[in-house]
């Protein structure tokens, strides 16, 4: 226990800068996804067929296959195949990588979930848009929007709360997150060595940063109440 | 037409990965590194070969020697720190030039890279609870026991070769954790780690090592047909000669493992 209490200030410190990590990708996993999906969507719905079905087989693929693949093929490929490593060795390469696979894998979920948020919108409601001279891009952003995003919150709080724990895979690619700086005092990192209750304690960190979210998905959920 | 747009990308895609094979033999590596002016050596945080001292920057034997290599190519040297089962990968997609971490040169490392000549000892050794110690003395009393190995390991081979029951698991520290959880009843691992994780003073302090299996050797690994093997053997053997080598050495106590170096 005394050799805990010693070892602590040290692995906090691991734990922090790893949990950053994880965080930076989370969010920019976020900021790219959401709109990106909405565009996906849009692709999967569309009346010209070949975009239609072009962006459905894209959809396929993405999410017909693991994650951990999808991250080796965005960060490796390019210097297997090309000759020439777009990314670089280095962490901030890695960090672009994972993102960018981060953000289309989960821009093909959300588009799904947003996909059944429109399509749930009766068409009458539509239709009476119609009527009343509006635009289609009227339509979806003054009277779809809101009600989609109503219902659509349950889901998406879902997938989000998925993500913060598959972050962890980018430790495929060598991104050091939270798992990784655990993992790291297992094998010696920075004096210690053979340590293994930080790799535990990651997940501390997980379950206090999804219990946040579940809370602020809880607050979004009775704000948007005021409208059935 | 999608069909055929498909075969297509899958045709480029093998296509690029059958060339790539190639092209690392045609092209000079020392010069693709020194036109970037940085030398990327992956590795792994592994004392004492490479590891962080507290300000943050990468210390150990390999790590220096490295530092002293890029010197001699007139680059600056960065360190990467990787996925150890994906080595390979990174080396070929050419996000490091190469693996320098206390790598034994087994015939995974060996058929895969291009690798320089064995700088420096190690052993595959026995880790066990410490008061079980005393019942094993010799290799054959260890036939009953459960091991816990690194798959893909000089360690897993050995006690593959023996006809023991082994466990692979994920890496070296895996395998101890099996042994202190108790859910393995011993590991096999290298000798050099053993040193530095295993008995009094570390998080294993229940655990000691005893009997060694093998010898084996650490080199460093490049692409395939990369003319940099030779630059570091040629290294290797002028460090040897002026006593650098050994100097580095005995500042991390690894200087009775270092194997002499002569110039071809």
């Amino acid at each position: 226990m005394a050799l805990i209490m010693e070892q602590m200030p040290i692995v906090f410190g691991a734990l922090n800068v790893g949990f950053l990590q994880t965080l930076k990708l989370f969010i920019v996993t976020l900021i790219g996804s959401l709109p990106l999906g909405l565009i996906i969507a849009f692709g999967s719905m569309s009346g010209f067929r070949p975009l239609k079905y072009f962006t459905k087989l894209v959809i396929w693929i993405i999410r017909g296959t693991p994650l951990m693949i999808q991250l080796l093929i965005v960060y490796y490929f390019p210097g297997l195949v090309l000759g020439n490593s777009i990314w670089g060795g280095g962490e901030s390469g890695r960090f672009l990588a994972a993102a960018v696979a981060f953000i289309f894998n989960y821009a093909c979920y959300f588009a799904e979930i947003y996909r059944g948020g429109i399509q749930s919108i009766p068409v009458g409601q539509h239709e009476a848009g119609k009527v009343l001279g509006m635009t289609r891009v009227q339509i979806f952003f003054r009277i779809t929007l809101l009600q989609m995003i109503k219902r659509i919150v349950p889901p998406i709080s879902n997938e989000i709360i998925t993500l913060v724990k598959d972050t962890s895979l980018a430790r495929i690619i060598a991104l050091q997150e939270i798992i990784w700086a655990g993992q790291a005092f297992m094998k010696g990192s920075q004096g210690i060595s053979g340590a293994i209750w930080p790799l535990f304690f990651t997940a501390i960190y997980y379950l206090l940063f999804s219990g946040l979210l579940t809370l602020l998905f809880g607050a979004l959920e009775r704000k948007l109440d005021y409208f059935r | 037409m999608k069909k055929r747009m498909a075969m297509l990308v899958l045709a480029g895609l093998v296509a690029g990965m059958m060339s790539s094979a190639v092209m690392a033999a045609e092209d000079s590596d020392k010069a693709y590194v020194q036109e970037k002016g940085t030398l990327v050596v992956g590795i792994t945080d592994f004392e004492p070969m490479d590891y962080k001292n507290e300000d943050g920057d990468w210390v150990g034997f390999d790590a220096d020697m490295a530092k002293a290599f890029a010197e001699k190519l007139g680059v600056e040297v960065e360190f990467v720190e990787i996925d150890w089962d994906n080595k390979i990968l990174e080396l070929d997609g050419k996000t490091i030039d190469c693996v320098w971490n206390g790598m034994t040169l087994t015939d995974e490392v060996t058929s895969a890279m291009d690798c320089s000549n064995a700088y420096c000892d190690n052993a595959q050794v026995v880790v066990l609870p410490q008061d079980k110690a005393e019942e094993y003395k010799t290799v054959e009393d260890l036939a009953e026991l459960n091991f816990a190995v690194e798959a893909g390991s000089a360690g897993e081979a050995e006690i593959t070769a023996l006809e023991y029951n082994a466990t692979p698991v994920k890496a070296q520290s895996d395998a101890l954790m099996e042994v202190a959880a108790g859910t393995s009843d011993a590991a096999v691992i290298d000798a050099l780690m053993a040193g530095a994780m295993v008995g009094e003073g570390t998080g294993y302090a229940d655990l000691t090592y005893t009997l060694s299996l093998n010898s084996e050797e650490y080199g460093v690994g490049f692409r395939k047909g990369s003319d940099l093997v030779e630059e570091l053997n040629a290294f290797f053997a002028e460090a040897y000669e002026d006593g650098s080598m050994l100097k580095i050495a005995e500042e991390y106590g690894v200087q009775a493992s270092i194997i002499e170096q002569k110039a071809e």
